[in-house]
This record gives C-alpha cells, structure tokens and sequence, in this order.
C-alpha cells in the first residue's frame, strides 16, 4: 500500500495518478487491523493525573512537606516557584473487578474502569501548552506537522463517500491552544485536513450551503449549475487526454453533493432518543456542550466518519484543564462537564455493538505537578500523565506503566506520544514505521524515530 | 526504513565526514562548470539541452501551443493574473516578429511581476503576520517585509545582493536603512511566545524554546538559499548528507545574537544619520564629555542661550485644563472629581479591566494635541499612579471623539516608557499591547497624544482602555488640551538650573554655566531628535529590538553549545559561528576575532550563501524558476538537493543555467524568466502524455497546471471587474477579529462583507493568519506558514469543490462579475476565449433561467478556468 501511495506521491508529484488516488476509498492496511474507527477525547490544558487516575499515599504522607525527591534533577515549575508537596483534595476509592483507583472527580468514568487500558506514565517533552499540544497531536513540538486524523486519512483513506474522514468538534468556547495547528494536514494534501464541526454554528460545516445572503444561489440554480458544469468539464476533458486531475474534478461534485445530501441527518440530534440524550447529558446546563459533542461523535461514527476528535476546554487560562490557580475550585467544574457524556459514549458504543471496531481514547497534552503554585494550584508537568485506551483490541480494566511516588515523573512503563501513536495506529492495521510520507528530505513519521507499540495492553 | 536507514547511516560514515575525503562527491555539492552548450540546430540553449536528450529517447517535442494559450500561461507564470479580453486581442493582432518578446517584456515590466514572485518567496520563506503556536499573536509590522520582496523583485535586485539583503541587510548596507525590512526573512516564521516571553526565564523550557527557535531561521536560511535539510544535523550527522552536527551548531551560533520582535527603521538614510548624531551628542553631554561641551560652547551658542534664558521668563504654559463634562467607568469603578481638575479612580472590588469614559469642552479655538498626567495618591500601592499591586498600570488604547467622527492621532511622547511597554502601544490599535510605566512608581508621568490636524469645535469624548488585566488601572489622570502643534512635554527645570537662572550672570560658577549650557543643548537635541520623521517599525529578527516583556535584545550572542542527541540536558562544546564545511572550495570557518561584533556573524554567513564559488545557492534558485515554470524543477525536490531528495533530470542544463544566471545574467532573475519562458521547450503545447514519459521527466510537451489558490482569488477578483490596483502597506484582514479568551485573538472569516474594498486587492495583500488560515485558501492547498512550502499540493477534493461553489468570497464577485459583462464576456475573461457557438446556447440558456450570476459561479468551477494548458 505505501509503496503505491509513495510512488503516485513522488513521481505523479501533482499528476493525475495523486487526485484521483485521493479522492478513492482505500482500505489497504499493513496488517489486519482490529480496530476502523478511532474517537479520541483530547483534555485541553493538562488534566491533573494525581487528583483524578493516579493515586499517591505518598503525597498523604508528605502533604504540605517541602519537595525533595533525592535526585539531581533540578525542581522546577515552568510558570512558578515550586511549592510544598500537596495531597489531592479529592479522596480516592478502588473501583471495578480491576481495582483501579479514581478519585470522586470522575463518578461515571470510576464505573467504567473495567473496560479501560490505562497508561499511567506518559510523559512530554516540554512543559509548554503550544509545543506540548503540537506533540500530542502531531508527534512534534514544532508547528507544522500532520495530524493524527491527517495520517489515518493518508494512510487508511475513507470509509465513506457521504462524510468526511476526519473531524474534529472542538470546545463551544474556542478553539484549543494552537488553533487550527493541532488539526492541520501539515505537508499533507489538503484532501486529508480536518473537517472542523462547529454544530452550534450555521452552517456547521462552511460553505455546504451558499450562505441567505446571496439569494440568487437557488437549489434550482444549483441543481441544473452542477448539470451544466458536468457538460463542459467533459467536453473540456475529452479534449485533453491522459489528465486524470480533469476527471477526478468532475467526481469531486459528485462526492460534494453525496455530503450535502448526508451531512444535515448526521448532525441532527433531534433524531436521537430522549432516553439517549439523557444518558450524554446533552440538555444539561453543565454537560451540554460536552454531551452533545459526544453523541453528534457518535452519529459521525456511525456513518462512516474514521477519526473524530471531541475537544474539551478551550486556549487561554481558564474553562480547560490548566488548573494553575485553584484545582479544589478549578478541576471538578471541568471535570463533571465531560465525565458523564464520556462514560455515555462509552456504554453508548458498547451496546450497539460498534466498541468491538472502534477504538476510544482519551489524553491529554501533559501532566501536572504534586507540588502547589500558589496556595492551592498546580503548574505544568512533562514529567508524567495518564491517557486511557478502551474498546476494539484494547485488554479491559488493565494499566501500563507507573509514575514515581510522588507521580512527579515517569518511573516504570514510561511511554511518550509517539508509543500512543504507535499503538493507535497499530490497532488501526498500520505500522507506525512504514507509514511515511518524504517531506524536505526526510521519510516523516508521525512517530519521528521513536514509537513502540504497548503490546501490554492489546486483546 | 530504520534499518535501511542505519545501514546507510553506517555505510556513509566513511564519506560523510569531510566532504574533501570523497571519492565521489556528490552532484550538489560539485564546483559549478559550464558543460558546453550541445551542438543541435536548436537556436536556444535550453531547446537544445531539452532537445538532446528527447532525442536519446526516441522522443520528439510537441509542436508550439496557439497564441491563446501562450498569452494564458504566460500571464498567469509570470503575474499569477490572467491577461484581460483586451490584452489577449492585442496579442492575437501583433502580427511583428517580435510580438511574443513584447509580451514577456511587457509582463516582465508590470508592478504584478513583483507581487506574484513575492508570494512564491513568502511561501519558501513561511512568511506569517502572527506568531503561532498557543498565543498566536499579531504582528502589526510584519508587512514591511512582503512590500521590501514586491519591490525587490520588481526593481529586480540582483540575486547575490537579495541573499545577502535578507540576512544582513543591517549590518553589510548600514547606509540604506530602508532595507532593514529584507531583514523580515529570518522572522518570517512562527515564534513561540510563550516559550520565549512568558514562563520563567530560569527554566529549561525557555532553553529548549531558544534553539528550537534558532532552528527555524537555519531551517528557513539554509532551505531556502541552499536547498539543504540542515536541521538533520541538529541530533546527529546528518544521515545522507556531508553535515556533521557541529555545522549545524555552528550555525546556532551564527544567529545566537538576535531576537524576533519589532525593529525601527528610517526610511531616509539621513535621517538615521542624523538621528546619529544627535545620539551621540546627548551620550557626551551625559558623560560630561569636555571635548564635546567646548566644542558646543561657541558664542553663537552662548547668544541662543540668552535668549533662551529670556523666555523662560516669559513663557506660558500652553497646557489648559479641560472642562469635565461626564467621567465614568465602565466596570464599576467610580471616577471622583478632584480640587485640582483631576479624577481619582475608588471601587469596592479592583477590577481586572477597565475603560474610563470622559466627555470634555474645550474653551480653545482648535485643539492640537491631549496630555495626560498620570497622579500619584497616598492611598494607591506605593503611591500609584497605577493601582497594580506593584503601582504600575497598562493604557492599552486612547481613542478620542468629536461629534461622531474618531479623531486621528500622531505619534504620542510619553516622559517615560516602561520597557516593552512603549507609549506608542496606546495608540496601535491593538488592544493587546500598552503603555505602562514601571518600575518608576510612585510620580507622576504624563504622555502628549497629538492630533493629527487640529480640530475646532468644543465637544470631545475620550476612551481610555486599559485591557491588559490583572487590575493595571490608572488611579489618578487629569486631561488638558493646547492649541500649540508641537506643545511637548512640559518638562518643567530641574531645580539647580531654576536657581542658576535665579542667579546673575556674572556671579555665576563655572560649574553652573557648564551644566547650563548642558542643560539647553539637551534639550535642543531632544527637541530636534523629537522632530525627525518617525522611524518606522518591521517584524525581523535582529540584535536591537524593541523589548516585549522579558523578550529582551542581548548585550552580546548567547553561548551555544552542542547538544548531544539534540538533548539541552546532554551540552558538549560550546561552538563558533560557522557554516557548512561540505563545500571544499568555500571554507565554512568565519575567522571572526575575539571581539566580533553580532553582525559580523550574520555578515560572514550572508558573504558565504551569495559567493560566486557557492554552486548550492546558485543551483537553487535557478532551480526554483525553473519549477515556476514548468510545474517540476530540474530537480524535483527544491528544498532538498541532498541524497534523499530528487536529482537532476537535465544535470547539464542545471549546470549550465546556474553558470548562466551567475554570470551572464549577473543575477537577474527578469533574465533568468525571460531566458526560459521564450524557448520552444515553454511553448510547447500540452498535449496527451506519451507512454515513454508518462510524468513528462523529459519535457516533449507542457505539463497542464491547476492555478493555485491566489490565481484563483485574484483571477475572479480580476474577471469580476473588482480588482483593486492599490499596492503595498497593511495588510487586508478580511475576517472580523475580536479579543480572544487569552492571546490569540477570536477571527471570523464568515462575518466578512466581501463588498468592502479590504476583500478586493490581490491575494498578496491579505493578512496571513498563521494557525487561522483562510478557509478557502485553506483547502485549496494555500501555504501553510508554519512550515516552509517549497512547492505546493495539489488536492483535488469535495470540500473545494463545495468552497467554490458557495463561499461568500465567489458568491459575491459572481454577482458583482453578473452585472459587469455578458456571456461572451464572462467566458472572454475567465476562459481567455469566446464560446463557441454550441457553448453559447447551452450557457446563455442557462444564464437566461437562473441569471448571469450563476453563470459566472459555475464558469468559476469549470475546469477550463481552474487550469491552463
């Protein structure tokens, strides 16, 4: 598969062979995969690990105790002096058949743990929200790479005609740090960017419809436009053999009309049970916009859509997961607005049967540190996070990796992006090490020179 | 692929190390030789090398497109418009020999040359006016840059001098400061703001956030000129190429004294001499220099002094207090009337932010300028004048009203400034930056905000914004207006001279004559310095720079040091600026002395990309024309001439134009376009492929290309009878931008009106949001600033196709183009041909039902517009 796709990359470079391999429904895949379909919850800020999935009687021990964990390795707080150590105010409980330990942050999630794979000890490599998203997402602290959702498109390519491959919802507040740069195509064609939803607006996809205000644009007007433009772009074709761009622009209204007729049903929620909108929260006040993303995931999922990725918080100091003042205040009014629409999804893909082929993940860009800012906040840690995989070809109610007593750094199992990405992609039937693309001289990976697959947590 | 890669890694260490070493070196980085021209009947050098080795292939060459096509594709390559029905009829009636000549004479000469060229460069350069990443901020003057590449290419600077302009221009032209702006290329990229400005100065993040950001000026230098992938080097030799890590941070160093941010300028050369001058002076009237203060202390100084001494005697003060009509807060603040015509601010809980409205009458004829004093009060922290904790505050904006009409303002003086927080930032219009006074707290300071052109008329409102948050408000202000133009500070007199004034002349001490004359020259200078035209401002990167918060110039280049595995936590030797060592006959050693100014750094390396003796530079650019033109360079891959990227087709032709152009041309890259675009070769027609050359490697017929995002803009723009010839200057936002939650402003291209004229300039003229691209841009395979685009994709896709149909952007200009032209007309202008007559039938039917603006949509999606042959 890459081989051909490569061939048509560089030697096609912008020749026909490219557009149309484009525009083409590829299911070729390195291996067979376990999983088509991929959702991923991304908790903008830094969710903190040790008030939520990673529970430390040690910060009980030494709560309000100067920090010293006997190495050399300097303390530091990116935006701050460092503080005393503090214990979470948050109390833990083991939960499930497993055992897992989860604090009262997250109720819901707490009763899911026994179909989670966590990974307890994922580190970055900066300290920084910017850099740090652009590594979660594109494998490199520096802007300009392709996206996850970009890669599967390249190298999986849809799974539907009606939809786009890959879309992104993010937070009804803004876009997270980076803006679009977390979703960008990068060196990749355009045909693999993102499709940024944004279902409160009209219209939520741009440019599906002509906007009111150009009235003239009537879908009468339209319909016989589109019948029109077939015409002379045959005839214009038909003069010019041998260049398949010229055709795979005719196919391209067809596939643009296909979206027009199915986007409007897949974003429509009122289509959806109240027994089922109750069970996102999606007319709750708090988990609203959260829950209404998750189900609208959902739909997208099920129509064909490969990579959906639901945002939750946007930039900026506030309404994310940076909790850097107050995490006592701070992290429970971020955490109950996607606890139980993510749990939902999860029940909510289980029972219908679609948890076997696709695959849940939730991260976020790093961790935070056991030790205060300020009175009762925690500043940015690269040193240790916790992500959790769930559904096709993911072991239930296990956990790789461990951070240091402290959950200051990573201690055992420590995994850094480019093993998440390994690991989703493996799932997917693609193997991260052949899944290049020859950019400025490089063969680009989304796992750079790094990644393995954790084989620990596979089914 | 790693263990291909290690293999070769392992295989090439043996050649990889110095380049001199090598048996075989490899094709890029080979001395330059003009092979010999091959002997063919073929009149043009290029048709000949072409033609060869079309030859050698049992190939032959297409025969020459028609005239309709030519004048298309030559158009577009060379202006990146189409040419209008008029321009295509005067072609088609040229019955001269030459006609063809004319026209790329003609093309080469049109102002539109420049501002295509300067898009292409802006795409290799990643030239953004935002910084990107999380605080995606906005660069006011980051323009000055693309109209410095406008004019450049336009007045076709020769390509040695336009290498070394854009790394040097500072230090190797110190005599044109107008070309400080080229200096915009190495800040052309993304800057990340929070790694650089906002965390903790201590921390290794900032460290890690230094060479990442030196990294992407190598990246963007060495890509660019030389068409290396340097940044290999940055964790190990590099695999494939002749770069050993120590290159890499060797030319670390070379740019380990200079920081992005707003540089000033002048425009006039003299200026900046002068302003020199006067500098100088009041550094030796600080340092009590006596050489300097008997120069100055010439009789006819000494008679102005007299005089001076006069007046102070007689002056009025030209500042009159402002009758207060209604002061109010607009947070909650409350704003309280003072004895002295001041207002104090009081609340009961300090808010974040706030605008203090005040409407004022004004008793004089016309009102020149504004002052605003800034009062201290016991009751603020450490007396104010700002109610910060620190006693500092932030006015971010000052907007003033008469009537209803905003009241345009000067360049305001301030007599203090906080670094980074100039008072200029007051009236900027961006509410993300301010003035603000710190740390000298607890006085008062004021700042003269002068108008534009004086206004008559009593009623004034003004808005002082203070956005910045954490509670950086004025405490305490009082407003007054003068009818002076150049009223200034008041600057009242230190108390020594008030009592040398007090004191007769002759009973005066040496001492005190001495700091007289000090004191009135200071302010003769002063006054002449505050006279001279404005400087200017361009984002670039450079030693000296306006400080942004803790992003602050450097008194000398930071150390930089070899970082093993690329690791900041694994620093080896610290290393001397350099360049790369795999060029034999161009040592990359500078050979600076010990006491080396940052310049000569950036100097040596600018001296070294624009060396006659560097085959890399000159084989890159012709290269990249190349590409321009015939969709595919010789080498197919420009920013890569190493062993992972493409090789040549046409070695010799590459050799050849190189030589060329260095030469020949003596750098011109008018000659360079105008040398290939009148072969045969380029005016071939595109016909069907041939099986032996299926991509057309060998060039037997012209490669079909699919306008780019900008054609496509600026075409219909063009069709629709909108196209707006105005050049140059800020940038056209065309999206609606508001605050954000944090830095990075909220952008809405949606809520544009695209009847505004900011929607109907060229494409090159659009502000270029770097992580908030436009969306239409976007998905037609416009350039992503975040990366170098040495060539663009081609995406062929249903959301462009949906784009073209429905964006607003083409909506609107089919309507404006509907009540423009006919349907001969439109397909004249977007086709560059009549209809014929079956066409005719099918389309005015079609514009007779739906009407002429549908039409022209769907003549905008037809492939016949979208390509050219």
């Amino acid at each position: 598969m890459t081989s051909r796709r490569d061939f048509l990359w560089r030697f096609g470079g912008g020749l026909g062979g490219v557009a149309l391999a484009q525009l083409l429904a590829d299911g070729a895949t390195h291996h067979a995969p376990k999983a088509k379909r991929v959702v991923q919850i991304f908790l903008n800020g830094g969710m903190s690990q040790p008030d939520t999935f990673d529970y430390k009687p040690e910060l009980e021990k030494n709560h309000d105790q100067p920090f010293d964990p006997g190495t050399k390795e300097k303390v530091e707080g990116v935006t701050s002096v460092p503080g005393k150590l503090m214990k979470s105010p948050f109390p833990f409980r083991q939960h499930g058949q497993c055992g897992r330990w989860v604090s009262t942050v997250f109720p819901h999630l707490a009763k899911r743990v026994d179909d989670l794979a966590f990974l307890m000890a994922v580190a970055s490599k900066t300290n920084v929200h910017g850099p740090a998203s652009y590594m979660m997402n594109t494998g490199f602290t520096r802007p300009g790479f392709p996206s996850l959702g970009s890669w599967l498109s390249y190298g999986l390519g849809r799974l539907s005609d009606n939809l786009p491959t890959f879309v992104v919802l993010p937070d009804a507040r803004g876009l997270p740090y980076n803006q679009k740069g977390n979703f960008s195509n990068g060196f990749l064609p355009a045909a693999h960017g993102a499709t940024i939803l944004n279902a409160s607006a009209n219209p939520p996809i741009p440019d599906l419809q002509p906007s009111g205000k150009y009235s003239f644009a009537t879908p009468e007007a339209d319909a016989d436009g589109r019948e029109l433009l077939a015409k002379l772009n045959r005839a214009h074709a038909d003069e010019r053999a041998g260049d398949s761009r010229l055709d795979a622009r005719i196919a391209s209204y067809e596939l643009a009309a296909n979206l027009q007729r199915h986007a409007p049903e897949a974003l429509d929620l009122a289509k959806e049970s109240k027994v089922v909108r109750d069970l996102y929260g999606a007319d709750d006040p708090i988990t609203g916009d959260f829950g209404r993303r998750c189900l609208l995931a959902r739909r997208l999922l099920e129509r064909g859509v490969r990579f959906v990725q639901v945002w939750s918080g946007a930039g900026g100091p506030s309404n994310n997961w940076d909790n850097h003042t107050d995490i006592i205040r701070e992290l429970p009014a971020i955490a109950r607005q996607v606890d139980q629409p993510t749990a939902a999804l999860l029940a909510d893909l289980k029972q219908r049967g679609m948890l076997s082929d696709t695959l849940v993940v939730f991260s976020t860009e790093f961790g935070r540190q056991p030790f205060t800012q300020g009175a009762t906040g925690r500043d940015h840690n690269q040193g240790t996070s916790v992500a959790w995989f769930a559904g096709a070809g993911v072991k239930g109610g296990v956990a790789f990796g461990e951070s240091d007593p402290w959950s200051w750094r990573a201690a055992e199992g420590k995994l850094y992006c480019y093993d998440v990405h390994a690991t989703i992609l493996h799932l997917l039937g693609l193997d991260h090490e052949k899944l290049t693309v020859r950019h400025d001289g490089i063969d680009r990976r989304i796992t750079d020179v790094h990644g393995h697959v954790v084989k620990e947590i596979l089914s | 692929m790693r263990i291909l890669s290690l293999a070769i890694a392992v295989l090439s260490l043996a050649i990889l190390a110095r380049a001199e070493h090598s048996a075989e070196r490899w094709w890029a980085f080979t001395p330059l030789k003009s092979p010999l021209v091959p002997k063919l009947t073929a009149a043009h050098p290029v048709d000949a090398f072409i033609r060869t080795k079309l030859t050698d292939k049992g190939l032959s060459p297409s025969p020459e497109a028609d005239r309709h096509t030519l004048i298309r594709r030559l158009t577009f390559d060379l202006t990146g418009l189409p040419p209008t029905p008029e321009e295509i009829d005067a072609f088609l009636k040229d019955a001269s020999p030459n006609a063809y000549e004319k026209l790329v004479d003609r093309l080469l000469a049109s102002p539109a040359y420049g501002e295509r060229q300067a898009r292409n460069w802006m795409d290799v350069s990643h030239f953004a006016e935002t910084h990107g990443h999380d605080q995606d901020r906005v660069r006011p003057n980051a323009w000055r840059y693309r109209d410095y590449l406008i004019d450049a290419f336009n007045a076709d600077r020769p390509y040695a001098r336009f290498v070394q302009e854009q790394i040097a221009a500072d230090v190797l032209f110190p005599n044109e400061p107008q070309l400080m702006p080229a200096l915009g290329f190495l800040a052309a990229g993304p800057w990340d703001e929070s790694s650089l400005r906002d965390i903790r100065e201590d921390t290794i993040d900032r460290e890690v956030g230094r060479y990442l950001d030196r990294d992407d000026m190598i990246a963007t230098a060495m890509g660019t000129f030389t068409s290396l992938t340097v940044g290999c080097a940055r964790c190990h030799d590099h695999k494939f190429d002749p770069i050993p890590i120590e290159d890499y941070y060797r030319l670390q160093a070379v740019f380990a004294g200079v920081g992005r941010g707003n540089v000033a300028f002048d425009l006039d050369p003299k200026t900046t001499v002068r302003r020199a001058e006067l500098q100088r002076g009041l550094k030796a009237l600080d340092a009590n220099d006596s050489e300097y203060l008997k120069r100055i202390a010439t009789p006819e100084f000494d008679r102005s002094l007299k005089q001076w001494e006069a007046e102070q005697t007689a002056k009025a003060n030209p500042w009159q207090a402002v009758e207060v009509v209604s002061a109010i807060a607009e947070q909650g603040s409350t704003l309280t009337a003072m004895p002295d015509g001041s207002h104090r601010s009081t609340h009961a809980k300090r808010p974040e932010r706030e605008v203090y409205v005040v409407t004022f009458r004004s008793k004089l004829l016309r009102v020149a300028a504004l002052r605003l004093e800034l009062l201290t009060d016991d009751s603020f922290p450490h007396r104010g004048p700002g109610l910060q904790d620190n006693g500092n505050l932030h006015l971010s904006e000052v907007k003033i009203v008469h009537g209803k009409e905003p009241v345009a303002l000067g360049t305001p003086t301030s007599d203090w400034d906080q670094e980074g927080w100039a008072v200029r930032h007051a009236t900027d219009g961006n509410p993300a930056t301010a003035w603000g006074i710190y740390p000298k707290v607890g006085m008062p300071h004021e700042a003269v905000f002068p108008f534009a052109k004086p206004i008559g008329g009593e009623s004034f409102t003004v808005r002082l914004e203070q956005l910045h948050g954490g509670g950086h408000l004025i405490g305490r202000f009082r407003l007054s207006a003068t009818t002076e133009v150049n009223a200034g500070l008041t600057q009242p007199l230190p108390p020594s001279i008030a009592e040398t004034l007090k004191t007769a002349e002759e009973k005066r001490t040496g001492k005190q004559t001495n700091e007289l004359r000090r004191h009135v020259y200071r302010l003769n200078l002063t006054k002449e310095l505050a006279s001279l035209p404005a400087q200017q401002f361009v984002f670039a990167a450079a030693a000296t720079f306006e400080a942004d918060g803790g992003h602050k110039p450097l008194a000398k280049p930071r150390t930089v040091h070899l970082l093993k595995r690329g690791d900041i936590r694994k620093p080896g030797d610290e290393m001397d600026p350099g360049t790369l060592s795999c060029l034999p006959e161009l040592p990359g050693e500078f050979s600076l002395d010990a006491n080396h100014t940052e310049g000569a750094r950036r100097a040596a390396l600018a001296k070294w990309l624009s060396d006659s003796k560097n085959p890399l530079v000159w084989r890159s650019i012709v290269n990249r024309v190349w590409q321009q033109h015939f969709g595919r360079g010789i080498v197919d891959t420009p920013n890569d001439f190493g062993k992972m990227g493409g090789t040549p087709t046409h070695p010799e032709l590459l050799d050849w134009l190189a030589v060329w152009f260095r030469d020949e041309a003596k750098g011109s890259l008018k000659k360079l376009h105008k040398l290939l675009v009148t072969s045969a070769t380029y005016r071939q027609a595109s016909t069907a492929p041939h099986a032996k050359d299926p991509d057309n490697r060998l060039l037997g017929r012209m490669t079909r290309t699919k306008l780019d995002a900008e054609q496509v803009r600026d075409a219909i723009l063009l069709a629709s009878g909108r196209l707006d010839a105005r050049r140059g200057g800020p940038s056209d936002q065309q999206f609606s931008m508001r605050p954000g939650i944090h830095v990075t402003p909220t952008v809405d291209y949606g809520a544009f009106d695209w009847d505004r004229p900011e929607g109907h300039r060229r494409s090159v003229y659009r502000f270029l949001f770097r992580t908030l691209p436009d969306p239409l841009v976007d998905c037609l395979d416009g350039a992503d600033a975040s990366q170098p685009t040495p060539k663009r994709n081609e995406s062929v896709t249903a959301p462009q196709s949906l784009a073209l149909l429905n964006n607003d952007f083409v909506l609107s200009c089919a309507m404006a183009m509907a009540k423009a032209t006919d349907v001969d007309g439109a397909c004249r202008r977007l086709w560059g041909r009549a209809p014929t007559e079956a066409e005719r039938t099918i389309l005015a039917a079609y514009a007779k039902k739906h009407g002429m603006a549908n039409l022209c949509r769907t003549l905008m999606n037809s492939n016949e517009f979208l390509f050219v042959d």
